[in-house]
């Protein structure tokens, strides 16, 4: 029983506690340092800032940008 | 922190014709390609798992206000199919597609093609075969009887060890990243992957394998059931709201810091609520007060994503009219704040007084599970698939069916419950009114119950006709006149042997 509350109140300090951990690795990985670079990195020349990703199909979106298509 | 593999600012902001870009295009397609098949097993079989579930949550709420309806059969009896149902969603649908989105999200965002895809398929075949026993289980009468755990002890172990294949893909994908710097969604992905198996098995170890005794089991349970939808199902929401909202608009999110600050207070604080579901039970009130706290501190996170959600898409809302995943996205995130916010009143002691025991709690759940992070999954998946098999959606009418028949069965559904929870709520603290008349009080709010579920059930066939249709145009060549949007992604158009 002690063994299983032990368990319990691990998990309760040991799960935040892992999270501080990652939180140092992160700081000392210079996760911190440019964060509008970070917001950036889910664009890139394939599609970048400004390209409307998704939209219903065959539908057009006024005034947005689209990706010209493709060469055949 | 510049590295070769993260673009630079100009290169995000204006697209260049260089061969980095042909470089790029063969990648994204290389990544679609290793995750086909993996990834669309899991939403098939996320989907069968949504139609089952539909199917007896229907049954369960019929039984609510027609108690008589197929008693006669056992395996159909109230308390049986009520635990299938929240079993086959839990864990045959919500997981499944979340573990489905997060393999893409993940090859997507580390940039590399999915890594030894025969583990995933391995864990995806081992998940449904759990599943199906754990679910087939509860309707045989092999529930534990505890919430969230119900599967029977002999289909718990499959689940582990398929999640455990799943886990081990994370690490290596993660291991072999191409990009070194982490979006956030990155963050809430890797957490979610680690925080899950340690839940589970903690959980399956103190109430299944070894059961503690008396009160502990209470808080084991609740700090289970209310840690697996904030610390798995809620990061893997947030990760792809924060991926694909940016994405689709084509506008980075407000602000990253923010972004950050709620990632890293839902790591620090999250794991010590649940104990606040028993307020007023025979436990220590330190335990309960801690938890009360610590949920009135998720208001953090929760406000942080909100304000960032919202002033990301600030000019951009026009845009859900003409983007299904924007419009399932922006829902979700919306329904975010609201559970989050509503499930911080219900954790004080006044509140909880009233809406505990009720219907409302039923409610609250469902905006969280279903407003949230179902949405969020319908949303992903409308972006996902298209990508994978390099086909269109074959109908926006279907499309758009769906989304209305989910958001107004949802309205309906919440408003009752929780209009109606309420009441039962104030009725049960009054000593005068017998219970009888409780019970018969709460009968007008689970009719219209049954109608929403009716309506979701509507908006789920829409989608699986869709669904199905696009696969079958997988075996066709694709002849579509005008371009599509993901056209410049896939340097193929023929047809593809799934």
């Amino acid at each position: 029983m002690i063994i299983l509350w032990l368990i319990f109140i691990g998990s309760l300090v040991l799960l935040p506690g892992t999270a501080l951990l990652a939180l140092r690795w992160a700081v000392r990985r210079g996760e911190f340092h440019n964060l509008q670079k970070a917001a950036l990195s889910i664009f890139d020349e394939e599609e970048p800032v400004g390209l409307v990703t998704d939209h219903f199909p065959g539908m057009e979106i006024p005034d947005a940008n689209r990706r010209a298509p493709r060469d055949p | 922190m510049s590295t070769p593999n993260s673009p630079s600012m100009l290169q995000a902001l204006s697209p260049s014709d260089s061969g980095e870009l042909e470089q790029r295009r063969v990648l994204f397609a290389e990544i679609d390609a290793s995750c086909r098949l993996p990834v669309l097993l899991l939403f098939v079989s996320g989907l069968t798992w949504l139609l089952i579930g539909t199917v007896l949550a229907i049954l369960a709420s019929w039984k609510m206000h027609n108690p008589g309806f197929l008693a006669d059969w056992a395996w159909l009896t109230f308390g049986r199919v009520r635990p299938a149902h929240l079993n086959a969603m839990v864990y045959g649908f919500a997981s499944e597609s979340a573990i489905g989105i997060s393999l893409w999200l993940m090859c997507r965002l580390c940039r590399v093609p999915l890594l030894y895809q025969w583990i995933i398929m391995l864990a995806a075949v081992f998940w449904n075969l759990g599943v199906l026993i754990g679910v087939a289980g509860i309707l045989a009468g092999d529930s534990t009887g505890i919430e969230w755990l119900e599967i029977p002890s002999y289909a718990s172990p499959i689940l582990f060890f398929s999640y455990a294949l799943i886990g081990v893909w994370g690490i290596i994908t993660f291991r072999f990243r191409r990009q070194p710097h982490l979006y956030v969604s990155q963050w809430y992905l890797f957490a979610a992957l680690f925080w899950f198996p340690w839940l589970y098995s903690a959980a399956n170890i103190m109430l299944v394998l070894a059961p503690v005794r008396g009160t502990v089991q209470a808080a084991v349970n609740w700090w289970f059931a209310h840690n697996v939808l904030g610390l798995w199902f809620t990061p893997i929401g947030l990760a792809a709201i924060y991926y694909f909202i940016p994405k689709v608009i084509g506008r980075p999110i407000h602000s990253y810091y923010l972004s950050m600050l709620g990632f890293w207070s839902l790591a620090l604080f999250y794991n010590w609520n649940g104990m606040h579901h028993l307020v007023g039970g025979p436990m220590p009130a330190w335990l309960i007060t801690v938890s009360i706290v610590a949920s009135v501190m998720m208001t953090i996170p929760v406000v942080t994503v909100a304000i960032n959600h919202h002033l990301t898409m600030a000019g951009h809302f026009r845009k859900m009219k003409y983007s299904p995943t924007l419009r399932f996205m922006v829902f979700g995130g919306m329904s975010y704040t609201v559970a989050s916010l509503t499930g911080v009143l219900m954790a004080l002691r006044s509140v909880s007084e009233v809406t505990h025991f009720t219907h409302n709690t039923i409610g609250h759940a469902h905006v969280g599970m279903y407003a949230f992070f179902t949405m969020v999954v319908f949303g992903s998946v409308y972006y996902i698939v298209p990508r994978l098999t390099r086909r269109e959606w074959p109908s926006a009418g279907l499309i758009s069916l769906h989304f209305w028949a989910a958001a107004l069965g949802m309205f309906l559904y919440i408003t009752a419950l929780s209009v109606g929870g309420v009441f039962e709520g104030l009725a049960m603290d009054n000593p005068d009114i017998p219970f009888l008349d409780v019970v018969k009080g709460t009968l007008p709010y689970l009719r219209i119950r049954t109608g929403a579920a009716f309506l979701l059930a509507i908006g789920h066939t829409a989608f699986l006709i869709n669904f199905v249709w696009i696969l079958a145009r997988l075996w066709r060549p694709y002849r579509q006149a005008t371009p599509m949007i993901i056209a410049a992604t896939q340097p193929e158009s023929g047809p593809i042997k799934p």
